[in-house]
């Protein structure tokens, strides 16, 4: 067969769904609310508002009060409410109208748009559905034994907003094998899947390349090698179990990956990180080590950042034999954007994939290899340099 | 209710056919689990399970919650139905 026998492939854009994913999300680390004061989140196309009532319980509210649209993130916390600055109506975590200061009785109707919260790992986590069911409790990412303890560091907690791309493009790195090669200058050496109704997984081990470590970051250190296991609990919230072995040094290390859909093609990625303190190692020295773990999978997040402002959204990619299950990634993901009833039984079947990427590392090595003699060459001959890789 | 709405039909075949085209049925040789398998090449396999086939294999629903280890039994009878050569191994010209 030759490739004239073969029409041009057109890139189908699709349309990016309307509505936006139920399931756990996350309005980042806990302790950012605690403060008695209202804060804003922009999601779901909407502002919101978070706040903790004197009771010490979390509210997560609709942003406009269902008064007269006050913006009760300009609010005050009065006691376990939210007061409105618009005419001082207080809104409970529940949800409900608790008084009025100015009226005699309160609407029995008056009750606003809230989202169920938990607190999870010392962040604070609410549930979405757009069909409104109350939040699914089993649904919930695991505790993380020991984080939040001695034994831990401190969250580092960053916030990136994305604009030009769906969040599903940040989805698609689950089962990417391949982009970590070429986007995050790292080897990987194991490569597994696993989808099963709720969750998804990724397993890799990795190596950074030699031939980039000097610009790489992220996960392109020749030195490191990495033990990874990711999961997706529900649409928008991943734990990423870490084993970084640093020349013979090994760090364990918990990267939360999670996100907030804030508009159809747009996000606001989050991540967090806290390593367990190595024995023998002050307080102070870990907290380093974690900071610079953190500043290195930001790299990371980086590079894909760039590759999703600049790509176009693809409803069919064409695979090669060597690709991940994409489609059967987004099949999975599919669950999440339509009602509990239309959940199709493929959508949450068990789903292994597992590759020995043997094959396609020789020809990275191979690859390396020579841009690494290049680079020797060029720096003999003094010249610049232009990679092959590029 | 679809999400991602693709705008062609091609899309949709191309969803058919990444997901199920190139599945062969194989048999657990130890219970009563019929998955779909894949080989993309000798070093890959995808296994797509079902409902009942999870239900049916014993070792699956013995496993912990949190472990994402398949089943060995199943594993080793599809590397035997490799070896018999009832799985085809790659898509030839499909993908
Ligand atoms: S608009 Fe909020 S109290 Fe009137
Ligand atoms: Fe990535």
């Amino acid at each position: 067969m030759t490739a004239t026998d073969t029409a041009a492939r057109m890139l189908d854009r699709g349309v990016t769904p309307e509505r936006y994913a139920r399931g756990w999300h996350c309005a980042g680390l806990a302790d950012a609310f605690r403060d008695g004061k209202p804060h804003a989140i922009e999601t779901f196309g909407a502002k919101l508002v978070v706040f903790q009532a004197a009771n010490g319980e979390f509210g997560v509210l609709d942003g406009y009060c269902r008064h007269m649209g006050g913006d009760l993130t300009q609010g005050e916390v009065k006691g376990d409410e939210l007061a409105c600055p618009f005419h001082d109506w207080r809104w409970g975590t529940d949800g409900r109208c608790k008084q009025i200061p100015y009226a005699r009785r309160v609407p029995l109707r008056a009750r606003t748009q809230r989202y169920e919260t938990v607190v999870r790992n010392g962040q604070l986590l609410f549930w979405h559905d757009p069909e409104g069911s109350p939040a699914d409790h089993d649904l919930l990412p695991p505790e993380l034994p020991g984080v939040g303890t001695d034994e831990y560091t401190e969250w580092f907690w960053e916030t990136v907003p994305i604009k030009g791309s769906h969040c599903r493009e940040l989805i698609d790195n689950v089962v990417d094998m391949a982009h970590f090669y070429y986007v995050h200058f790292a080897f990987p050496t194991s490569f597994r899947n696993v989808f099963e109704g709720t969750r998804a997984t990724q397993f890799m081990e990795s190596k950074g390349r030699p031939d980039k470590a000097a610009d790489a970051g992220g996960y392109g250190d020749a030195d490191m090698v990495l033990t990874s296991e990711a999961t997706y609990y529900g649409p928008a919230y991943m734990i990423n179990w870490l084993e970084v072995d640093y020349k013979g040094f090994v760090t364990e290390v918990v990267l939360i990956n999670c996100h907030l859909p804030t508009g159809p093609d747009s996000f606001t990625l989050q991540y967090g990180i806290t390593v367990k303190k190595p024995e023998g190692l002050d307080d102070k020295t870990a907290q380093y080590i974690a900071k610079k773990y953190a500043e290195m999978f930001g790299t990371g997040f980086l590079q894909d950042v760039h590759i999703w402002q600049n790509k176009a959204p693809v409803q069919n990619p064409l695979l090669c034999e060597e690709d991940g299950p994409v489609y059967q990634l987004r099949r999975w993901y599919e669950q999440f954007y339509v009602d509990v009833a239309d959940i199709a039984p493929d959508m949450v079947a068990r789903f292994e994939f597992e590759v020995d990427t043997t094959k396609a590392n020789e020809f990275w090595h191979e690859e390396v290899a020579e841009n690494l003699r290049r680079r020797d060459a060029a720096s003999e001959a003094d010249a610049p340099l232009e990679g092959a890789g590029h | 209710m679809a999400s991602f709405v693709p705008t062609s039909e091609e899309t949709l075949a191309d969803q058919r056919l990444y997901t199920a085209g190139w599945l062969t049925s194989v048999s657990c040789q130890d219970c009563l689990a019929v998955v779909g398998v894949q080989k993309n090449s000798a070093h890959h396999t995808s296994i797509q399970w079902s409902a009942e086939a999870l239900a049916a294999c014993p070792e699956m629903g013995r496993r912990p919650r949190e472990l994402h280890a398949g089943c060995p039994r199943l594993q080793a009878s599809i590397e035997q139905a490799v070896r018999a050569g009832q799985v085809p191994i790659g898509a030839g010209d499909g993908f």
